[in-house]
């Protein structure tokens, strides 16, 4: 290697550590925070504690954001899921002209802004009259999450071979056998993809969420904004941790399973 | 199968759901959304484009929505595109480590991000401690509330975004081009200009895109990093619509970032695509 | 010394990678305007030897010198060595008078001279046509020859190919093999081909260069490797052969006597009396039938498998106690079927003798 090059890949690693010192430092500030005694924040923290922890159990709408907010996003991933296969599957098995314009449709909602959509969802429901907000929110959800479900699945597919599907035939399979025991398997990585990225693009959803909730039912991004508007202390730093730690729980289980290098590749 | 005229294959209704849901529940509402912000009492007309355009107020709000877009995406590209790099050069445990780097934060909810940065970007936050330690500042700064904080607080968030691209981009490019320019006499630097830069173009410049878009219309970052002093098309539809209930100034607020955003993303995807086609 | 007249001067080149050496101090000299072929199967450490020459790869000890200088410690880019990669690595976002002028605008060429130059090298591979094409829609053979052009443009000393015919179907690696060799031959260029195929190097090569684990096992002209193979290794790679196990007996006037499970075989050569030798004929060398009376020869009896028919000549295999014999010939012997017994026989001349291997 030459001068050039030993300096060209030295600036490259101490930029990529410096990036993901910057990208990890709120979450490491977050998990400080919830560990100190102080109710101001304050870094590094005087004294360790787990007071802030013990009062989530009394922090009133604490649980039932958090159960709405996992209903909503659960649903949401599973009928996305299967609107997007079904819609994944069509796009794969046949060619026509435009077919890349339906795709980029179906994926739109990514690229515009989330206020935008809820906006436009809000007017919406206001005129046919939906009031409810469980099924406003199910309901804006599915369009949030189905953009993930399609773009995932419709390049694993891309990369498919369907004559597996007539080999599984020809040794015996029904059509509907082939699909349950060759192609499914072979989905199951954009399957565990797509669904973790739409449950977690609808668990950190507030742009269009903040829309259609009220004083009563809020989804856990929107009542984690209000007690950091009502009542700042670090007990939203120990909420935090809590979901930091079950998403790294998550993703040590991702890699084990599927790789963290596939979850790129889509 | 006659040629010219493919016959219609069924297997295509079973994109008929998902096309008719996003059709009702998202396309349609949108394009209301968009006709309201032309429509008055008295029938259609572009008054309310006429009156917002004609507010300095709302100039500087392009102009705040579109230097911090700017800005942002500027920040995230410098770091961005050497991670890109070394997350394509490395393997094993350390990429492994990288992409937790990368994908953990991407878990975390805005808010919480948001106010991490609340208390770093503190007088007595780490930023300021650093910048004192190294002799850049003389004394403690706030950088909470000022344009600096927003960008680093927005950069952080969005980050990710723009290294997974590019990085997909990388991974597809054979290392032997950079050997086989060398083998050719390409010195290091030519190589970088040359063959690495454009090879990597496509990624930079959906990434840039994506990232520019996701900060213009960026609303929880700014209320919580910055406050009410500094509007942007999103806070200001945002607040139109749940403090003020001017849904007119919000849906032209919202239709203008929207044809911001639309356009953004339409002229790199033809970036891309006039790249593409020039190989 | 004769080591002047080398282009290609390797010394003791070695490398390994963690605990696994893959070179063991190689030494390999190309003479000026030669073919030679490193021949081996994967992982013998022939692509890291053209790594360390091309100066892609550092090696951990050894040097190379490259037309009297030593460029052990030069970067590529300051080498003079022109490669073609086994996925041809072009610029896809080039057209391919582009990628033929990279290396020549990289070094600052004048414009008019480069314009000329790749015209030339198009002109030379057949490709002036396409001069403007990009290379995505390019077939195979097109690629690998805009890869030649590009190499050869900026005018390097040494050309080294990599496998550059394993992505072509066996029709058109054929007559891409004599092309690009008499393309080679006109420019003049000193080449070293690296390749699995021995077919490729018989057919290309001035000299080849038999590799095994790490190291060059024979280093002589395609003749000289199939009819005097010196390891059992260079034997077994280049072409088919008879091979069969035994013990060294009684040496009698330069011929040794081997206990074979076929019965007491002969060969030119002297072991210790007891040691495992391995004996080997080239399949053309044997006939169906008696040894001819005056010519001292080896002669066993084996039963016939199997007639396999090639065209131009034939395949007999013939089986006895364990051994498989094979025999090629130009007609199928009339009144022999499978399941025959036949008496074969060959030269001594044409008996080769290795050490073999202790049990």
């Amino acid at each position: 290697m030459t001068l050039t090059e030993r300096l060209g890949a030295f600036f490259v690693w101490i930029v990529a550590i410096a990036a993901a010192v910057f990208l990890l430092t709120p979450l490491v500030v977050t998990v400080l925070v919830s560990f100190g005694s102080s109710a101001v924040f304050t870094l590094p923290p005087p004294s360790l504690s787990m007071r802030w922890y013990q009062r989530l159990m009394t922090l009133r709408g604490l649980a039932p954001a958090l159960v709405t907010s996992v209903q909503i996003a659960a649903f949401a991933t599973l009928v996305s899921l299967v609107l997007g296969a079904l819609a994944a599957i069509a796009l794969a098995r046949t060619r026509f002209p435009g077919r890349d314009g339906v795709v980029a449709f179906l994926t739109s909602p990514l690229m515009l802004p989330g206020l935008v959509l809820g906006i436009a969802l809000l007017q919406g429901f206001r005129f046919i009259g939906l009031i409810d907000v469980w099924t406003s929110l199910l309901i804006a959800h599915v369009v949030i999450t189905i953009p993930y479900a399609v773009r995932t699945l419709y390049s694993a597919l891309g990369l498919f071979d369907f004559t597996l599907l007539d080999a599984a035939r020809t040794l015996g399979c029904s059509p509907a056998e082939a699909i349950v025991k060759v192609l499914l398997p072979n989905l199951a990585p954009a399957f565990i993809t797509s669904a973790i990225f739409a449950f977690l693009a609808s668990m950190d959803n507030y742009a269009v969420s903040i829309f259609f909730t009220n004083a009563w039912t809020k989804t856990l991004p929107i009542q984690m904004l209000t007690f950091a508007e009502e009542q700042p202390d670090p007990t939203i730093a120990a909420v935090s941790s809590l979901l930091i730690a079950l998403v790294l729980v998550l993703l040590i289980v991702l890699e084990r399973a599927i790789g963290l290098r596939r979850i790129t590749e889509v | 199968m006659k040629a010219g005229r493919p016959a219609f294959d069924p297997v295509l209704l079973l994109a008929a759901p998902a096309l008719a849901y996003m059709a009702v529940v998202f396309a349609l509402p949108v394009l209301v959304l968009i006709l309201r912000s032309f429509g008055t009492p008295t029938g259609p007309s572009i008054t309310a484009y006429v009156s917002f355009l004609s507010d300095g107020f709302n100039w500087r709000v392009i102009g705040n929505t579109l230097r911090i877009a700017a800005l942002t995406s500027l920040l995230c590209l410098a770091l961005g595109y050497p991670t890109a790099v070394a997350l394509a050069r490395s393997k094993g445990a350390v990429q492994a480590l990288l992409l937790v780097a990368i994908i953990l934060p991407l878990s975390v909810g805005v808010i919480v991000k948001a106010f991490a940065w609340q208390i770093v970007l503190r007088r007595d936050g780490v930023v300021a401690a650093f910048m004192v330690m190294t002799g850049i500042w003389d004394q403690p700064q706030l950088l909470l509330f000022t344009e600096s904080g927003l960008v680093i607080g927005a950069a952080n968030v969005f980050l990710p975004f723009m290294i997974l691209p590019i990085y997909s981009v990388l991974k597809l490019v054979d290392p032997n081009l950079q050997d086989a320019a060398a083998t050719l006499g390409a010195p290091p630097l030519y190589r970088f200009f040359k063959l690495a830069l454009p090879m990597a173009m496509p990624g930079i410049i959906s990434g840039t895109a994506i990232v520019f878009s996701l900060a213009a219309s960026m609303y929880v970052i700014p209320t919580l990093l910055i406050g009410d002093r500094f509007q942007t098309l999103a806070t200001l539809t945002a607040r139109a619509f749940l403090l003020m209930r001017n849904e007119q100034l919000g849906s032209t607020t919202a239709t203008v970032l929207l044809v911001l955003a639309v356009s953004i993303v339409m002229l790199s995807s033809w970036a891309v695509k006039a790249k593409g086609d020039s190989r | 010394m004769s080591a002047d007249a080398l282009l290609l001067d390797v010394r003791g080149a070695s490398k390994a990678f963690g605990s696994t050496t893959v070179l063991a101090g190689v030494d390999l000299g190309v003479h000026r305007g030669e073919f030679v072929s490193l021949l081996g199967p994967s992982g013998c450490g022939k692509t890291t030897l053209l790594r360390i020459v091309a100066g892609l790869l550092g090696a951990d000890g050894g040097t190379v010198r490259l037309d009297g200088a030593d460029i052990t410690g030069v970067p590529t880019h300051k080498r003079g060595v022109g490669v073609v990669f086994q996925s041809y690595a072009l610029f896809p976002h080039l057209s391919v008078a582009d990628n033929v002028a990279f290396g020549l605008r990289a070094q600052r060429r004048p414009a008019d001279g480069i314009k000329a130059t790749v015209a030339r090298f198009l002109d030379l591979v057949h490709l002036g046509a396409l001069a403007d094409r990009p290379v995505r829609g390019l077939s195979g053979g097109q690629q690998q020859r805009v890869a030649v052009a590009r190499a050869l443009a900026v005018a390097p000393k040494l050309l080294l190919l990599d496998e550059p015919f394993s992505a072509l179907d066996r029709k058109l690696r054929e007559t891409m093999q004599i092309d690009l060799r008499h393309i080679l031959r006109e420019v003049g260029i000193t080449t070293v081909l690296v390749t699995h195929d021995q077919e490729e190097a018989l057919v290309m090569s001035d000299r080849i260069a038999v590799m095994s684990k790490g190291a060059i096992e024979q280093l002589d002209t395609p003749e000289g490797i199939y009819t005097r193979p010196r390891t059992p290794f260079a034997l077994g790679f280049v072409g088919h052969s008879i091979r069969i196990a035994g013990k060294a007996g009684q040496t009698t006037d330069g011929v040794l006597t081997v206990d074979t499970a076929l019965g007491p075989l002969r060969a030119k050569g002297s072991y210790l009396p007891g040691s495992p030798v391995l004996l080997a004929v080239r399949p053309e060398r044997v006939v169906v039938g008696a040894p001819p009376p005056d010519v001292p020869s080896n002669a066993v009896t084996a039963a016939l498998t199997d007639i396999v028919f090639q065209g131009s000549k034939v395949h007999l295999h013939f089986a006895a106690a364990d051994v498989t014999l094979l025999v090629e010939t130009n007609r199928i012997p009339p009144g022999l079927s499978p399941g025959a017994t036949a008496s074969l026989s060959w030269g001594l001349a044409d008996t080769m003798l290795f050490p073999g291997e202790t049990a």
